[in-house]
């Protein structure tokens, strides 16, 4: 058999032989359990579509599907209008502090989006700071509980996802192309709408689409907020964790609906990008607009506070850690005694949350590395299978994923749950799209023939691999395991189904105290992770300059 | 140092036959060149014999010894990108060691060496730099020295010069050539430049849609191309059916300057009345468009004649030198 494989493809094969083992393993059997459980009975014995019967004839499960597309449609299409004058703006117009907004917009995409959403509660919820403070001068709101401020939160956290590719993709159209238009006659005004617009919009959907998969899958948000109003990630939770037979049924079909509805929007998504692809090579990138100071200035102050208004609430956060509670209720005295629990007798969570984003970080890596390799180098239907599955993690909402671990590792020659590894695992799965997009477009960018020479020098393929290829990627592994670092740090839904004893982390604390009302302790815990994830972006961005300035 | 021998060479990508039962024996110490459009498959011959490429059939040799089974990096070839593939990481110095390095060399050894191979090419005060700060021109020679301390069986050139510059392609083909003969490797040699490849070759191995279309000396492929192909892909030629000229066969091929003014040409040479259609002075050549009688233009190169008095539309009487003539057909 090795002997008709050709030697240069032994390497590639090998890798994608491996990461398709280690995936099948964490990633398809799991999914496969929890696709099986939706179509067993609850002693988990007969084949049946009464699940699905069941959970699709209740008026509560009906509403939570319209609740969470509703939520999530509203969610994207706010964000986008926001997201896209917000992105030519920063592309074109004469912004005061492009660079300083640039910076602080792409900070919600690595701090935990329920921190915002719990922020709210405490600033505005019922007995929020605000609340009461507007209480005690007779003035009343609505309340932020329910679909309208989980929409806010989603808008404030996701809006990134659009604004960050839509500026680079204004900025990558060709000026000619501009110039062209006004040269055939068209007002500039149609010109963006004819000749921009549709250049732009590949990169629009695409942002858009991710909000939208994020607002699917988002679990604790609606967790924060949703109250009484059934959300899709939040039900499977509860099912799974309320169901008391042996076979997770009604989770599962919860589950694989999720599934299918994220399949679904990938599958519109690729087929509509796919006839709209433009080469947009920009040779000189357009300018900025000249315009009267009464534009710039409505257009910084537009930018400004979207960006502040989104840090707002972990800037509260922050600061009501170091305030005195009791219990729910807040007092004005500055106070360490939030933090003393968490880093003193209860450190546990705080040392675990580190070992494991930095075991997951190290997992993924590993993983994502020579999976990235392979899908950027090979050409053939193992590399692209390869592709799709790795990429499968992020149509799975980490509360599904975990429930297929929790079916598939509870015992047997596997029997990983209670432990702290099956964490570090959900976490690697989940992160694995991630390391292997990034470490693609790295390989991407290096030239086969660096690999050609060092073979035809007398080094053999995983040699090459190692000396040549891995140095030359290593600026962006360190980038893109800072990131997986920071992420699983604050990771929830997943966390939050398979802790289990002593193995909580950070974000269970908060969690929990959430429930029993804790409110010091869960502010504490926030304000470190809101540390967790941005010291280290802040370092490896120093670690960057520095490095290229040598 | 060996003679390589190619045999029934073939290798499709899909419904493409990139190289179409190629053979071909290359001698000990030949300079010898592929040459050909681009997608005539000359490049993937070549990484075959590099083993970056698989052969469907057929069989590579150096001198008896089978190599086309065996992994790239024990085929013991030194080989030179087109991009020059210089590792960005590495000091010029580790560049050239590289191979060394792989080879476990001895490390005084290893030093030696790479301060002859810099020496070689020029480079010898270069080898702490990094390759950002070098030139195209310098890069290409950190290749050229990478690729030759390691003392390889052959060399192999894959467009070597396309990334640099008209003046620069010139003075390092020269160069190339000259190191290859001092040392005596055997080296293959891949361009599309026809002008390079007579410059530096031995041997060319014209070739086209996966074929060779002929193997030669340039000068013998030149003057006496076997196919249409040949002659138009070796420099400009005039294609004319024999009737033109008033003879006897098909197709045949006249090079420019194979034609001359009839007052400037010997008596026994064959005349052709035409008049000027197009008239181009290029300094040390001029080329002239010469439309027959019968409508067939030729295309002519002179020398520059200072006194001669050329213009558009002018009556002309050309002749030809029969011996120059290629039948085609």
């Amino acid at each position: 058999m090795m002997l008709s494989i050709p030697h240069q493809q032994r390497l590639p094969i090998a890798i994608a032989a491996l990461g398709l083992l280690f995936l099948a393993l964490f990633l398809l059997y799991p999914l496969f359990n929890v696709f099986g459980a939706s179509f067993l009975d609850s002693e988990g014995g007969a084949l049946t579509l009464g699940n699905y019967a069941k959970m699709l004839g209740r008026p509560f499960y009906r509403q939570a599907i319209v609740n969470t597309l509703g939520i999530g449609i509203a969610a994207t299409l706010i964000t986008t209008l926001i997201s896209i004058p917000f992105a030519f703006a920063l592309a074109r117009l004469p912004v005061v502090g492009r660079a300083a907004i640039l910076a602080l917009a792409s900070l919600p995409l690595i701090l935990p989006s329920f921190v915002s959403a719990y922020a709210l509660v405490l600033l505005f919820g019922r007995s929020g700071v605000i609340t009461q403070w507007l209480q005690s001068m007779g003035v009343g709101f609505g309340s932020i509980y329910g679909a309208g401020g989980i929409i806010v939160v989603y808008v404030l956290t996701l809006y990134p996802y659009v604004l960050l590719p839509t500026v680079a993709a204004f900025k990558a159209v060709d000026v000619s192309m501009e110039e062209a238009a006004q040269n055939l006659g068209s007002s500039p005004f149609r010109t963006v709408r004819t000749v921009i617009l549709p250049i732009v919009m590949p990169a629009i959907l695409a942002g858009a689409l991710l909000v939208f998969i994020e607002t699917l899958e988002n679990f604790g948000v609606p967790f924060v907020l949703a109250e009484d109003m059934p959300i899709f990630a939040v039900e499977a939770f509860k099912l799974f964790i309320g169901e008391t037979s042996p076979n997770p049924s009604s989770a599962g079909v919860l589950g694989v609906l999720l599934i299918l509805t994220t399949a679904a929007v990938l599958v519109v998504q690729r087929h509509f990008l796919a006839s709209r692809r433009f080469a947009t090579n920009a040779r000189r990138t357009p300018p900025v607009l000249n315009v009267g100071w009464g534009v710039q200035a409505a257009s910084s102050l537009y930018c400004w506070a979207i960006v502040i208004l989104a840090l707002v609430p972990f800037f509260a956060i922050v600061v009501l850690s170091f305030m005195e509670f009791r219990g729910p209720v807040l007092h004005g005295h500055f106070s360490l005694d939030n933090f003393s629990p968490l880093l003193g007798r209860a450190s546990r969570p705080f040392f675990n949350t580190l070992i494991f984003a930095t075991a997951a970080a190290a997992c993924a890596t590993l993983v994502g590395v020579p999976v990235g390799y392979v899908v950027a180098r090979q050409r053939n239907g193992m590399a692209t299978l390869l592709d799709v599955v790795a990429t499968l993690p992020f149509a799975v909402a980490g509360t599904v994923l975990a429930i297929g671990f929790i079916v598939s590792f509870n015992s047997g020659p596997l029997m990983l749950t209670g432990g702290p590894l099956i964490l570090v695992l959900a976490y690697t799965v989940r992160k694995v799209p991630f390391t292997v997009r990034s470490a693609s477009a790295i390989v991407h960018q290096i030239d086969g023939s660096l690999e050609e020479a060092s073979i035809s020098l007398g080094r053999p393929p995983l040699q090459t691999f190692l000396r040549i290829v891995v140095p030359l990627m290593l600026g962006g592994i360190l980038s893109g395991a800072v990131l997986t670092w920071v992420t699983v740090a604050s990771e929830l839904s997943a966390t939050i189904v398979l802790y289990s004893g002593p193995w909580s982390t950070l974000t269970v604390v908060m969690f929990q105290s959430l429930e029993s009302g804790g409110a010091g302790v869960a502010t504490a815990a926030a304000s470190i992770l809101i540390l967790v994830s941005i010291v280290p972006i802040a370092l490896l961005y120093r670690l960057v300059r520095r490095y290229e300035l040598d | 140092m060996a003679a390589i021998v190619i045999a029934g060479a073939s290798r499709s990508f899909g419904p493409v036959r990139a190289v179409d039962r190629v053979d071909l024996t290359v001698g000990d110490g030949e300079f010898f060149t592929l040459l050909g459009p681009s997608g005539c498959g000359k490049t993937t011959l070549l990484r075959m014999i590099a083993g970056f490429c698989e052969l469907d059939s057929g069989e590579i040799r150096f001198g008896e010894k089978r190599i086309d089974r065996l992994p790239a990096h024990v085929r013991d070839i030194g080989m030179v990108f087109q991009n020059y593939a210089v590792f960005p990481n590495l000091s010029v110095a580790d560049n050239v060691a590289y191979g060394l390095r792989a080879r476990k060399t001895p490390a005084g050894e290893i030093a030696k060496r790479v301060d002859e191979a810099l020496a070689l090419v020029r480079l010898a005060e270069y080898g702490k730099r990094k390759p950002h700060q070098l030139s195209g021109g310098q890069l290409q020679r950190v290749a050229i020295a990478r690729a030759l301390v390691i003392r390889p069986q052959v060399l192999l050139f894959d467009e070597p010069l396309s990334n640099l510059d008209a003046r620069l392609r010139v003075s390092m083909r020269a160069e190339i050539r000259e190191l290859q003969k001092s040392l005596g490797i055997t080296a293959i040699y891949v361009t599309h430049d026809q002008e390079e490849a007579m410059s530096v070759s031995d041997r060319i191995a014209l070739m086209n849609a996966g074929r060779l279309e002929q193997v030669g000396a340039p000068a013998d492929i030149y003057r006496h191309p076997a196919s249409r192909f040949a002659a138009e892909f070796m420099g400009t030629t005039n294609l004319v059916e024999a009737r033109a000229l008033g003879r006897e066969g098909g197709l045949l091929s006249l090079r420019p300057e194979a034609l001359r003014l009839s007052e400037e040409a010997p008596d026994a040479w064959p005349r052709l009345a035409g008049s000027i259609v197009d008239l181009e002075m290029l300094g040390p050549i001029t080329r002239l468009g010469v439309r027959l009688n019968d409508g067939t233009i030729l295309n002519v190169a002179t020398l520059d004649v200072p006194e001669r008095r050329l213009r558009q539309a002018d009556k002309v009487t050309l002749a030809y030198d029969p011996a120059r003539l290629t039948v085609l057909r």
